[in-house]
This record gives structure tokens, sequence and C-alpha cells, in this order.
């Protein structure tokens, strides 16, 4: 074994030569980008497939929204144009569409994050049979949204037959007619019923992620249950809530199941989607406007999405600095 | 032989003004174990993960056995490595940890049995081999790690911290095996470590680094006997060094708190060359004593270790309080308040206003 | 991961305690009620489930019967059920082969644009199928795809993709890097580093997001109406055909809807604990 002389400090060596350092930096470039080419090829059939499946429609869409095109009855199609765009934003119906969709997503998507934070709360307590209880919870959330639609419709909300109705009756109050008098809430209702599950499984995660050995320095510090929670709790689930608010935005702007299954599409409570729908191959066969409609709802999507994005680089940021 | 050479390495990582290691020469010989230390920082890490090829050689090259491996990437080094947190697969037995990068090479199966067994003979890892990480101790899976790497038979070992998570008696145990272990196997070792008594201890060489800066490369007895600036005086030795910050006048006459402190002839003569300014001057607390004679403080704070005791004094020194540690006996009678006085024994150290050594 | 924060819990006040389980059972039944009621309704006959709500009755499987019986002009059960399995599994199984390679490239040794592409899976949500829907329908009739099975595996693919993308990315950062790193140097290739590194620590990951696709797919409706007609119905669409606007057919339209359910709601319920830690951590970060 043969160690270098300790007496010796560092020593810089002159046996390797400076001229080969600059054809290395090229090569060290090359290879640089040899290498990120292998990173990126995983990557490639999954876009490849998503950029094919939805960007073709995408672009068609596009196309057919500058066009005049009707099939009943059938016309030829002629280039029109922005014309179906400023049609669209003077077009009452198309307005009313857009403030139902925003009532609809909002109070869906506030209303089970509160409610799935109170669920969650009650389910991170210890107590026996709370896995069975957050299994009957959870079910809402597995039911096929059509089934739960044709349910709640026949089974719960029915003026005659309803459960809501005989309990109340029962009470002593008058049957009402919920569907017919009040269709966007009893959309909303279902919709909060099925997806409250949903929320509380994210928040109950978030809940379980906290530290106790902070949650036990704040008791020791004399913090009162509603004051731990208020400080402390909520500013952790922060960004649990805000994931919900997005998962769930993203989910509960295309509703469309409940719609038909509840009203028939025929009450007042229709949102962008199912009008669009309706007035392509739903009814309307007005293409070119239908698809200048579809548009502008990704266009509206985009806007609220760049908002809702800058909340997700927060999260992805802190998973860099993480 | 496999020598190890970093030929002006140097690493900056993207959006940062400093490197984090900056024109790193350093040579190491056939067989030694060389230990890179420093304060969380400093680039040791970076530059044992350059060496690893784990991350890119922005510039400056390095070579394992005169061959240029910068571009190459690790599983072409032949090196193996040894991480703090000892990354074992946790869905793996111990001995197919132990076998996998023989798997990826192809060796045939019995081969690879035969490998695994003798390097787990070597650790005394046979009882463990069917184990899954999950279900082993912290050692027992510090040992798994190097079985990891001697089964590689590789030309270099590159040690990360591998002690750092180990509870301090199981430490100093694992301490001496390593070092006993590596000089049987006799394969060239580079070792990164913030504990500098692990580093004196184990190192045939220790290369100390500051701000991505090689400070200075030696044997660990000329690193503790002869510093070559401020920052490796204050960091090798346990106590530290006591650095003091003394004005010198015309005269080159050297005065802590009053009391002149003797320089060998060498330090002499360099000091009366530089002229007057502000020097650091060194003082180990071991070279040091309490008694009658020297420097008169208060003693602040004694520290009782049984064997030994550090005592703290307090003293004014150019018109500023001064700390000073001082080593004395065990079980020292030696209490807080005392009033004593400090003699200087042995060499005193003496640093120029560039922090450099002065003198041999 | 299951410990209790016990935030909600009132401590040493027992009462109160056992008052709050209470009002939670309370909620779990309250919410469980509807589908409990439907269930029920399956297995009583038509007099019984309409009119006012009858709580004790002799069971029949007649209406069970009834629903999977073959009827004329209507797609028999036994097609239906294998149509939803066959497009399910398959647009999941292409999910996950289509996904895993994807967010291993998103999230081990992340490619330099990995955000964008990460935003760009998501925008694929942002059109809302139904009102997408006619470009689609075009091509699928240009295809020749329309009223077969294919259609809906295509289209369920990409409607969950992103999705999985996303939720197995976050998994895979759970890996500690070190670990690549150790591979690397053990001389594994990228491939290598996947299949006997990554994948078996992830594992329930993977199940939580396979169940996640299934869930979606299965339950979807609205592209299976659009895009077949009688010959690839799904159980999404069966189901629809028992409702009636002439006579409420409660009971039928309950047993048929039991049935079209079952296999989500079990499988949802066993792997329940799986489909937590995947939802909430697979999403979080």
């Amino acid at each position: 074994m043969q160690v270098v002389d300790p007496s010796s400090s560092e020593e810089r060596s002159d046996t390797i030569s400076e001229a080969p350092s600059i054809q290395r930096s090229e090569e060290a470039k090359k290879l640089q980008k040899r290498e990120a080419w292998s990173r990126r090829i995983p990557l490639l059939p999954a876009l490849i497939f998503l950029i094919a499946v939805t960007q073709i429609p995408f672009i068609l869409s596009i196309f057919y929204s500058l066009t005049e095109w009707t099939v009943n009855p059938p016309r030829d199609r002629t280039f029109e144009g922005f014309e179906n765009y400023t049609f669209a934003f003077g077009d009452r119906f198309f307005r009313e569409a857009a403030w139902v969709t925003a009532k609809m997503t909002f109070w869906s998507v506030v209303l089970s994050v509160i409610f799935g934070l109170g669920m969650a709360m009650l389910l991170d307590r210890k107590f026996r049979g709370v896995g069975f209880v957050r299994t009957l919870v959870l079910t809402p959330f597995l039911v096929m949204p059509i089934v739960a639609s044709l349910v709640w419709k026949t089974q719960m909300f029915d003026a005659s037959f309803g459960m809501i109705n005989w309990f109340t009756g029962l009470l002593g109050a008058e049957p009402y007619e919920f569907v017919s008098k009040r269709p966007l809430w009893s959309i909303i209702g279902v919709l909060v019923w099925q997806w409250t599950p949903f929320m509380m499984l994210i928040l109950l995660a978030g809940l379980q992620s906290q530290s106790t050995s902070v949650l036990e320095a704040a008791r020791v510090d004399g913090a009162t249950k509603w004051g731990i929670f208020r400080q402390i709790t909520l500013p952790h689930l922060r960004n649990y809530i805000e994931l919900c608010g997005l998962l769930g935005a993203i989910y509960l702007i295309q509703v469309f199941d409940h719609i038909i299954g509840l009203s028939g599409g025929v009450s007042s409570a229709r949102n962008l989607p199912f009008f669009v729908y309706r007035t392509s191959i739903g009814g309307g066969w007005r293409f070119g406007e239908a698809s200048a409609y579809s548009i502008i709802v990704v266009v509206i999507t985009i806007i609220f999405a760049t908002f809702g994005l800058r909340v997700l680089s927060g999260l992805l940021e802190g998973e860099d600095a993480a | 032989m496999a020598e190890v050479k970093f030929v002006e390495a140097s690493r900056i990582y993207p959006g940062s003004d400093e490197p984090a290691v900056d024109r790193l020469n350093l040579d190491i010989g056939d067989g030694e174990l060389l230990v890179l230390v420093g304060p969380s920082g400093s680039g040791k890490s970076t530059a044992l993960r350059m060496l690893a090829g784990l991350e890119w050689i922005d510039s400056g090259s390095v070579h394992i056995n005169d061959k240029d491996v910068t571009l190459s990437p690790p599983q072409d080094r032949d090196i193996a490595m040894v991480f703090q947190n000892y990354a074992l697969y946790p869905s793996m037995t111990v001995a197919q940890n132990m076998g996998f990068a023989l798997k990826q090479q192809g060796v045939p199966k019995q081969e690879r049995t035969k490998q695994v067994r003798e390097a787990a003979r070597i650790l005394d890892l046979e009882p463990y081999l069917d184990r899954k990480p999950k279900n082993l101790s912290g050692g027992q899976r510090q040992r798994v790690a190097m079985g990891r790497a001697i089964v590689r038979s590789p030309q270099v070992f590159l040690m990360d911290e591998p002690l750092s998570n180990l509870d301090a008696k199981l430490r100093v145990q694992t301490r001496t095996e390593l070092a006993d272990l590596q000089a049987r196997l006799g394969v060239t070792t580079v070792y990164v470590t913030h504990d500098q008594v692990e580093a004196l201890t184990m190192g045939h060489r220790v290369a100390v680094l500051n701000f991505g800066v090689l400070q200075q490369v030696d044997s660990p007895s000329i690193l503790y006997s002869r510093p070559k600036n401020r920052f490796v005086a204050g960091f090798i030795g346990s106590p530290a060094m006591n650095l003091i910050d003394v004005d010198v006048s015309g005269d080159s006459v050297l005065q802590v708190a009053g009391l002149d402190i003797p320089l060998s002839p060498e330090v002499a003569a360099a000091l009366k060359t530089s002229g007057p300014g502000k020097y650091s001057v060194g003082l180990r607390p071991e070279h040091m004593d309490i008694g009658t004679e020297g420097i008169a403080g208060e003693v602040a704070v004694v520290e009782e270790l049984g064997s030994e005791s550090f005592v703290h004094v307090s003293t004014i020194h150019q018109g500023e309080p001064l700390l000073m540690e001082v080593r004395a006996e065990g079980q020292t009678k030696i209490k807080r308040g005392d009033n004593v006085h400090v003699a200087v024994r042995g060499p005193a150290h003496l640093f120029g206003p560039d922090g450099e050594r002065v003198g041999d | 991961m299951s410990q209790s924060t016990d935030v909600a819990d009132f401590g040493s006040n027992r009462f109160a305690s056992a008052l709050l389980t209470a009002f939670t059972y309370l909620l779990g039944i309250i919410f469980f009620f509807p589908v409990a009621w439907m269930v029920l309704n399956s297995f009583k006959t038509e007099d019984e489930a309409s009119g006012s709500p009858v709580f004790f009755f002799e069971p029949t499987l007649d209406q069970f019967r009834l629903v999977t019986s073959d009827i004329a002009g209507r797609a028999s059960f036994s097609e239906v059920y294998t149509n939803s399995f066959f497009v399910v599994l398959l647009s999941t199984a292409i999910v996950m082969i289509l996904a895993i390679p994807a967010a291993f490239a998103l999230s081990v040794r992340p490619i330099a644009k990995w955000r964008d592409v990460l935003f760009f899976f998501i925008s694929t949500k942002f059109l809302p199928v139904v009102a997408g829907i006619l470009p689609v329908y075009i091509i699928g009739r240009e295809l020749d795809l329309l009223n077969t099975r294919w259609s809906l595996v295509i289209m369920y693919t990409a409607l969950n993709l992103p999705l999985a993308v996303w939720m197995l990315r976050s998994f895979f950062q759970e890996v500690p890097g070190e670990l690549i790193e150790a591979a690397r140097i053990d001389g594994a290739s990228l491939r290598s580093q996947l299949t006997s590194i990554v994948l078996p620590i992830v594992a329930p990951g993977l199940a939580a997001t396979a169940l996640l696709c299934f869930i979606f797919a299965w339950n979807e409706f609205f592209l299976s109406l659009q895009l077949n007609t009688s010959d690839a119905q799904t159980a999404s669409v069966w189901v629809t055909g028992f409702q009636s606007q002439r006579e409420n057919f409660i009971a039928r339209l309950s047993a048929a809807s039991t049935l079209a359910v079952l296999p989500v709601v079990i499988a949802g319920w066993i792997a329940q604990k799986r489909m937590i830690r995947g939802l909430a951590m697979g999403a979080i970060k």
C-alpha cells in the first residue's frame, strides 16, 4: 500500500494539459443533451396520445366556430368569421347558462368543502367503528352520478313518494316539489351529497398529517381547542383546501349527468356545458354556434385556471424548496 | 493501483453566484483513506458527488487511475458509494441489496451468491441475509450499506458521512472497525465528514474545505501542529484553539493581556519582516496552564469531564474583555469565581492580517 | 398514518365525547340512507316500493330477475356488464401503462419543462367533454368507431390520463433521491431504476390510482350515451332505460341501479384505506 508523502501539501498537477478542456466542453454539451433526451422518452407515449386525442377535436372546434353550420334544416357550411362569437355575447340564454354555471359550481364546491371539513374533523377522532362510519360516508362518492340523480329524483325528492317529504310530513309539513320548484338547488344538493366524501378524504389526510408535537406544544402553551384550530390547523390545511377547490372546480364545472337525471334538462337549471350540448347535437343542431360557445367556455376556464394555477405553482414551488 | 486526481475541478449551481466547489486540486494515492472535512456548505459532499458522477463538473476534470472520467456516467467509473442515510432498497433483502449491482452487470447467480456471502462474512452480516432493511437496526443497516460497496470490489470507495446517523457510542466503535477494514482491503477511499475528530482519527491525510475552496491537505498531525491559516487552526482540534486578535506595533512584541508570548525564532523573524498590523495569535487550551504565574483573570465556567477539565477564564486584553479556554487536570478544585493565572507553555501560532500562517 | 390528532375531541368530558360520537354515527347513517333505501327498494314489489314508504316487507328477487332477463329491443344485462368491464379494465390498463413512465419522467429525474408539461396535462380537462362532443362525434363517425367499445376505451383513457399522471408523479416524489442515486451507481438503467426500485415502493399508490380510474370510467355516462347506441352500451346508459315517464317503476329501477353501482361500491369499500392514502397523499404534492 503506497501513501503519498505526508509532509507535502497539495500540489498542482501539471501533467494534464489545458487544451483538451475546450474539446471536453463540447463533448460535455453533447453528452448532456443526449442524457436530457433519454429522460424525455418515457414521457412521449402519454404525451403523444393525449395531444392526438384532445387537441385534434379542439382545433376542429375552433375551425367550426368560425363557420355558420346548421344541420336542421341542412344548409351548406359557410365561413362567417367571428360572427358566432359576437352573437354569443349578446345571447341572453348564453349569459343565463354562464350565470347558472357560476352558481352551481361555486355552491357545490364551497358547501362540499365545508361539510367535508366538518366530517373530517368528526372522523379524526378515535372511537369504536370509526372505519365503519367512514365507509358509510364514503359511499355517495362511489355511486354512479346518473344513478344518484335518478334515485334522488324518484325516491328522495319526489313530492308524493319521496323520503324527504315523508319525513317532513311526519313533522306536519306540506309536501314540497323540490325538483320542479327549486331545480338548481336540488342539483346542488345531490352534488354536495356526492362530493363531500371526496373533500372529506383529502381534508382528513390533511388533519392527520399535522405534527403531533406542534399540537402538543400548543396545548402546553395553554391554547384553547378553538384557538388551536384557528391558528394551527386551518393554516396547515390551507394547501389541502385549495387543492379541494381546484379539483372540485375542474370536475364540477362539467356536471351533466345530474342535470339530465334530476330535471331531464328541461328546467331553468342548465349550465354552460349542457347549454352547449343542447345547441349542438343535443337538439339545436347549430354546430357553428355551439363550437363558438365551447371555445368561449375554454377561454373562461383558462382564465380561472391561471388564477388557480398560481395556487398550484405555490404548491409546486413549495416542493422545490423542500 | 487506483489513484484519484481532481484537476481544477469546479461546480457552480445554476442560478448561484458562488461556486460550490472552486478549482479543486487534489491527488489521492492508491490505498489512501483521504478525509474531506469542513463545515456545512463547504463543498465537501459536492466534491465527493463530482467524483461519483452524480454532479456535473462545470470546469476542470476528475481522473481515476489516469483515466479521465469527467464525462463518464457513475456506472462506468468503477466506484462504490456509501450514503449517509444508507439508501438501502426497501423492497429487497440484504442479500438482494448487496447483489444488485452485480446483477446489473450480468454476473451469473452462482457467482453473485458467492461474492455476497464473502462480503457478508467480512461484515458479520451472514445471519441477516434474508431480512429486509426495515427489520434491521441502524448499525446493521450501516453494515449492509458497506457490504453493498465492498461486494463490487471497486477501484474507489466513496463515503458520504456514513456514521452520522449512528448514536455516539456506536459511532466511535464503528469508526475503528471501518478504518481497520479499509486498511485490510487496501482500497482507495474518499471519506466525507463534518466531524473533525472523525477526520483526524481515521484519515491518512485530511483535506479541509471552506466555501468550496481547499484550505489545506496534510496528515492529521501536521494539520494539528502547523495549520496553514486561521480557519484551519480554529477548525481542527477539540476543544478549539483560542484565537486572539492582537494589534502588533512597531517593536514586533506580541502580548496577550499583558503577557509576552514566546515565539519560535522563525516566527519571530517572519513577524519582524511583515511588520505591524492586526494579527491573530493561536493558543491551544492544552498548551496553557492554570497556575501562579501568567495572565490574571477570573474563572467564568468550569467544564468537568472526569479525565480532564476545561476552564474558561475571563480577562482583559487590549482594553476589551477576552475569554480563554484552558485545559486543567481532571476533578479539579478550581471553581467559578476563582482568581487565577494562566501561563502559556506550548508553541503559539501566529496568523497575519490575511489569515495566513506566519512563519514556517 | 391513521393517528388521530383529536382536534375536535372534547378531551376529558366523556359525556360530550359520547354525544359527539353518536352525532357522527347519525350523520353517517343520513349520508348512507339514500343508498340503503335504493338497495332496499330493489327487494320489494312495485306496490311496496311506491306509495307510502314501507320498512318491513318480505324480500323478493323478482326485480333482479326482471332486469337481468332479456327484454326485446334492449341490450341484455350480461352484454352490458361485459361491455362495461371490458371498456373500464382495458382503459385503466392503458392509462397505467402510459402514465407510469410519464410520471417517472416528471418526477425522479425530471425533464427541464416538467411544470409546463404537467399544466398541459391538466389543461386537457378544461374543455368540458359535454361542450366538445361535436368534433369527437364527427371524428368517431369518420373512423367508424361509433357504436363500438373502442371509442370509449380511447376516450376514457384520455379522460383519466391527466389525473393518473398527476397522482403517480406525487407518489414517485416520495421515493428518496438517494435510492435512485445508489441505483445509478450500481449501474441500473433508467428502466431498471423504475422497475426494480421505484415501482415496488409505490405499489400502494399504483393501486389507489388504478382504483380511481376504475371509478371514474365505470361511472361515466355522457360519452357512453353519445357515442354508442345499442351495440356497445355500458351499465350507466343501461340503467336509464328503466325510467319511464308514464309509471314509476321504482323497484325495477332500484334493482337495476343496485346492479350498476355494485362493482365500484364494493371495490371502493375494500380498497378504502389505500384510496384515502392515494387521494390525499397523491393529490397533495
